[in-house]
């Protein structure tokens, strides 16, 4: 992850996991949606 | 040309009748714009706030207010008695139909903001006759735009479940752009600036304006054809 | 391959390429001088924003051509993008605050980006109620269109009354978060980035679409 840091590293942390954590997330709703369609 | 202008106006003038006769939009529409402005009064510390700096706000809040009321009532009438099947099948085009209800609401608006501003020249010690041409026209130009698509999702919105609520949540983006304009011109106005410095906001109400009446009237016919 | 099978092997892909976007812009891209790191935020913000401009943009083309054509198809897809679009708002959001808060000092602003957002999603979330209260299948995809056309033509009137505000009522923002000019290795980065999230966009819109009215709503 980031090597210099300044104190606002933390924002930047926290917005690339909660965007990850959100795009993975309706994947896997997708997916199970997708599933549960089919029987 | 003239069947459309004539069938509007018979539209508007039943769904007006109506309402005169029951008046209880009108009179909740009062009573709650007389609870705002006492509110608003109480509110303040008025060494510390204006008057004239909340003005604008107070006003566009109740006039947004009296704005939802008219529409919520818009359809009720025909949908309690299903009337709205008699309505489509009179003839009278679909565009009369839909111009009538706009302008029974706006009309009824019109009322409401009338007395909303009777009552705030009352209740503060704001000096609205030297504006009250501008006024007059920026609220106008304001409440077209978003009544006209309130009339159109009204029109939708009876028909399903929830409708106080879908309107309101359909509506709030809509309501944006003109609020947003009326009150930074209403601001300009009650400053003693002249309208043209307002020329920006103005076109872009107008351009709203325009661009929403001529697009509700051509979706409308969408939302009642069979 | 089924379509919901290809929209998932998309999406797949896309993620897996948004992790090495991921990686290019939190090691590779240098950190901005003024702004620190938090800058790095742009990266995501801007090309989900995109992406959801692009849904909204796609929904009231769908719900035109659904009215003009009367075909089945386009408002499938209008309530597919919207749902799609819904998420990417959500990116935005989140994304949005936690840049401004660092940079401007501010959770939230009323400036034309933000403000954009917050309506965007108002409107499709105003649109998938409006879908989920409509219990008529005859009239659900007629009024669906109407709402979805009128959001889009409503979009560029949100975005001139909030510039015109903030033209007026200048708010006293010492740094710019979206340079004009990127240095390069950072534009690469961005444009990268926009390259996943449109993939992103299309592999979730196949998958949604696969699943079309069964999905419980619509």
């Amino acid at each position: 992850m980031p090597e210099t840091v300044s104190q606002n590293g933390g924002y930047m942390v926290a917005a690339y996991i909660i965007t990850a954590v959100i795009l993975v997330v309706y994947t896997i709703v997708l997916a199970r949606r997708t599933r549960n369609k089919h029987y | 040309m003239r069947d459309l202008v004539r069938h509007a106006w018979l539209i508007a003038r039943k769904d007006l009748q109506l309402e005169f006769r029951s008046r209880t939009a009108l009179a909740s529409a009062v009573v709650f714009t007389a609870l705002v402005l006492v509110i608003f009064e109480h509110g303040r510390d008025p060494t510390a706030v204006p008057t004239i700096d909340l003005a604008p706000s107070i006003l566009w809040v109740t006039f947004s207010f009296a704005a939802m009321l008219a529409l919520n009532r818009a359809f009720q009438a025909e949908l309690e008695n299903q009337a709205l099947d008699g309505l489509l099948l009179a003839p009278i085009s679909r565009t009369s139909l839909f111009w009538g209800k706009l302008g029974a609401n706006l009309v009824f608006v019109a009322l409401v903001q009338i007395v909303g501003i009777l009552l705030f020249i009352l209740f503060f010690n704001v000096p609205v006759w030297r504006i009250w041409v501008p006024l007059l026209l920026v609220s106008a130009l304001a409440t077209v735009g978003f009544i006209a698509v309130g009339t159109l999702f009204s029109a939708m919105v009876v028909r399903t479940r929830f409708a106080e609520l879908m309107l309101p949540v359909l509506l709030l983006p809509f309501l944006l752009p003109p609020l947003i304009a009326a009150v930074a011109i209403t601001v300009k106005l009650f400053a003693g600036r002249p309208l043209s410095e307002s020329a920006g906001w103005l076109r872009l109400l107008a351009g709203y304006d325009l661009a929403f009446v001529s697009l509700t009237t051509l979706l409308f016919p969408a939302t009642v054809t069979e | 391959m089924t379509l919901a099978q290809r929209g998932r092997w998309t999406t797949i892909t896309a993620l897996v390429l948004l992790a090495g976007i991921y990686v290019r812009a939190l090691r590779f891209t240098p950190v901005e001088l003024h702004q620190g790191p938090a800058q790095k935020i742009f990266y995501l913000h801007v090309p989900s924003a995109w992406s959801a401009m692009l849904s909204m943009g796609l929904v009231g083309l769908a719900s035109i051509l659904f009215l003009l054509l009367k075909d089945a198809r386009y408002d499938r897809f209008a309530a597919a993008s919207a749902e799609v679009g819904t998420v990417f708002c959500c990116v935005m959001l989140t994304t949005g605050p936690l840049w401004a808060r660092p940079i401007w000092g501010t959770w939230w602003t009323w400036d034309a980006r933000l403000t954009l957002t917050l309506m965007l999603f108002f409107l499709f979330i105003g649109y998938q109620v409006l879908r989920g209260a409509v219990t008529d299948p005859g009239l659900r995809p007629r009024y669906s269109a109407v709402v979805g056309i009128c959001g889009l033509i409503l979009l560029p009137f949100i975005h001139l009354s909030v510039y015109l505000f903030r033209t007026l009522h200048p708010m006293p923002i010492v740094l710019k978060p979206s340079a004009p000019s990127l240095p390069g290795s950072m534009l690469v980065t961005l444009l990268l980035s926009f390259g996943v999230f449109t993939l992103l966009y299309v592999g979730f819109v196949m998958q949604r679409y696969a699943l079309g009215e069964g999905a419980g709503d619509a």
